[in-house]
């Protein structure tokens, strides 16, 4: 089976600083790929070229089947983007937010209403949605946004540190929602500085250091090779 | 076109929140206020003067003059008995100027020697109407004058009227327009005109800085939030995100330029409508025998011109916004941009474009925002090469801005483009 997104020979340049200097990679279809890496790695700038934000200076990026520089719209129709530091409109009540973005996603009214329901769902925020964003504690917000990106079933989620800045108990909220999803048969692309989480929560990882991948295969198969315990072990030793 | 709409309406919604609304509702009170407080002042001001006549002489020149001063738009009230007496009285009321004519003045007057009246001005306080009464000392002062004046005339050469010895010569005036000439006074044409086009520049100067203000904050908002990548993924077209932005901007600010207008006008409007109609249905024939009237074609051409200044506003706003990272950026970025409309805000107030040395004039028609504000003039004076000049350097201006702005918009910069205070260096 095709992959549904493919990484070739990616490079970016902020100006003479080269922040990726080359990476590959595939995603499959209904599976959690996970980038790992420490802080300034790339992860961002990686997640951030697929979502169309950036424009990469070099490589290649296909989407199930349409290439990025040509077909930057088919990417925004059929990927959700969940971006590192984000929030909601603050004078808008969580539901109004949701109903908001459900429409550009929608082919009509009762689409737009059935994303909603899925992202009422998907929250857990109950009553609370009621609220004005701007009252949310980091967790919630956290939540609405990862519910408005999996509501539309996006062939894609690509989601950036999904559980940065939350306490333990959110961000195992967080990832019980990311996984629970999955299962609904969308492929996931995420990115995470905590080895531990991504282990937990991926089919597969690539390592990836200052710019570069440095491996990549399944949790237990980068143990195995690396002999490993966990993750963090991994990516030290791959690091020399 | 749907998604359009509907990001259009979140805009507006985001614009209009409790800030801007309390602070529009603050501002109509406030005017209102000034408004009530400066209208009574005013009909004070305007209202018959009442001044009280202390008459020590009592003769027939005397008699006469109070008699003149009734004449003259003053209400009398005449005391008698002993000036020490008169003016303790005065002090304790609220009449705040007496006259007194002392004994001997009738004397003096009919034998062509100077002669003096003595004028007491209680002052309590500095308010206008207060100020309004030094004008009425002199204003008795001229009555009498006059009078008097014209007695000792008539006394001399009987037969022969006063006024036409005084002024023996009277002048015709005449204004000239290009090639067209009526009879009516420069002060009388200017007032007029002015008189017409007072509230124009305030409303300019409103809409675009209103407008400007409230893309950059939209913008900005966008960015403290963390909104914009989000809202910069979702299937809708750049485009359309700016678009809907800059044209919920100018619709706020349309309505916010409107109220603030509506207040400005209530606190400012001291003379009644119906003075000014009247004042201006006299000089109205004239100035449509000089050629100073905009007709349809002109009104058209104000409008493109306001137009396009507008989304020349709205695009360097869209780019300023982009450029902040926060909204307290966002407003003191706001500042070089207000300081370009007040330019031709108070040029416009207090200067003539045309008389002004070249250099200083390319430096003010530079500014994209100057031309509406000297439009009204141009096509009142046929100067239409300038309109259609500040008519196409807007259009050009407006053309690189809008493309710039959706290659900002369209390419990394949205995201990248920073400016930091702290650093003070722009990383484009
Ligand atoms: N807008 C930008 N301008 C300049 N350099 C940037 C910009 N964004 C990221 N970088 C640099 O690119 C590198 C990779 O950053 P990023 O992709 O955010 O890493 P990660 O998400 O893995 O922490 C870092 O060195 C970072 O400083
Ligand atoms: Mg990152």
């Amino acid at each position: 089976m095709a992959p549904v997104l493919e990484v070739e020979g990616l490079k970016k340049k902020y100006g003479s600083l080269e922040a990726l200097k080359g990476i590959s990679f595939k995603v499959e279809e209904g599976e959690i790929f996970g980038l790992i890496g420490p802080n300034g790695a790339g992860k961002t700038t990686t997640l951030r070229i697929i979502s169309t934000l950036l424009t990469p200076t070099d490589g290649r990026v296909t989407f199930l089947g349409f290439d990025l520089r040509k077909n930057p719209e088919k990417f925004r129709e059929k990927i959700s983007y969940l971006p590192e530091e984000a929030g909601a409109y603050r004078n808008m009540k969580g539901i109004d937010y949701l109903n908001f973005m459900a429409r550009f996603y929608a082919a009509n009214e009762n689409e737009a209403k059935l994303f909603v329901e899925r992202a009422i769902g998907i929250s857990g925020l109950g009553e609370r949605l009621r609220d004005k964003a701007g009252t949310y504690s980091k967790g919630m917000t956290r939540k609405l946004l990862l519910a408005r990106a999996l509501m539309t079933r996006p062939a894609l989620a690509i989601l950036d540190e999904p559980t940065s800045g939350l306490d333990v108990i959110n961000s195992l909220e967080v990832r019980e929602m990311i996984k629970g999803f999955t299962r609904e048969g969308v492929s996931v692309l995420l990115s995470s500085h905590n080895m531990l989480e991504v282990e937990f929560l991926s089919d597969r990882v690539a390592l990836i250091d200052r710019g570069l991948i440095l491996d990549c295969g399944t949790p237990q198969a980068l143990k195995e090779k690396y002999q490993a315990s966990n993750l963090e072990i991994v990516f030290r030793r791959a690091v020399q | 076109m749907k998604n359009f709409s509907h990001l259009l309406i979140k805009e507006i919604k985001e614009l209009l929140n409790k800030q801007l609304v309390i602070s529009l509702v603050f501002i109509l009170v406030i005017f209102n206020f000034i408004g009530n407080v400066t209208r009574t002042e005013m009909k004070k001001a305007m209202a018959k003067q009442k001044i009280a006549v202390l008459d020590l002489d009592r003769s027939e020149i005397s008699r006469n003059i109070i008699g003149a001063l009734n004449m003259a738009n003053f209400i009398i009230e005449e005391k008698s008995g002993e000036k020490e007496k008169v003016m303790e009285e005065i002090r304790n009321s609220s009449l705040d100027l007496l006259v007194v004519i002392p004994q001997g003045f009738g004397q003096l007057a009919s034998s062509f020697q100077p002669a003096e009246v003595e004028t007491y001005s209680f002052l309590r306080g500095v308010s206008i109407s207060g100020r309004t009464k030094t004008e009425v000392v002199k204003a008795l002062l001229n009555s009498t004058n006059e009078y008097l004046s014209n007695q000792y005339l008539k006394n001399k050469i009987p037969g022969l009227d006063p006024k036409l010895l005084k002024a023996p010569i009277k002048n015709r005036e005449f204004v000239v327009v290009k090639d067209k000439q009526a009879e009516g006074s420069r002060a009388m044409i200017i007032g007029a005109l002015t008189a017409q086009n007072f509230i124009l520049p305030v409303i300019l100067m409103m809409i675009i800085m209103y407008s400007a203000q409230m893309v950059i904050t939209a913008i900005a908002m966008e960015k403290q939030n963390k909104t914009l990548e989000t809202l910069l993924t979702v299937p809708v077209s750049r485009g359309a995100i700016v678009m809907a932005k800059m044209l919920a901007a100018a619709l706020v600010g349309l309505v916010s330029a409107a109220i603030y207008l509506y207040g400005f006008r209530n606190a400012f409007n001291f003379t009644d409508m119906d003075d000014i109609s009247k004042a201006l249905g006299g000089v109205a024939p004239v100035l449509k025998q000089l050629g100073l009237t905009v007709n349809t074609q002109g009104y058209i051409l104000f409008g493109i011109s306001l137009f396009l200044t507008i989304l020349c506003a709205l695009a360097l706003a869209t780019i300023l916004g982009v450029l902040a990272e926060d909204y307290r950026t966002a407003q003191s970025l706001s500042v070089p941009l207000i300081f370009l409309v007040m330019v031709p805000y108070f040029i416009s107030l207090f200067a003539d474009i045309n008389t002004m040395s070249l250099p200083a004039k390319i430096l003010v028609l530079a500014i994209p925002f100057s031309h509406p504000f000297f439009a009204m003039q141009n096509i009142m004076f046929g100067h239409l090469n300038m309109l259609w000049l500040g008519i196409v350097y807007n259009f050009l201006f407006v053309v690189v801005l809008l493309w710039w702005t959706t290659r900002i918009f369209a390419t990394d910069r949205v995201l990248t483009m920073k400016l930091k205070w702290r650093k003070k260096k722009v990383v484009l």
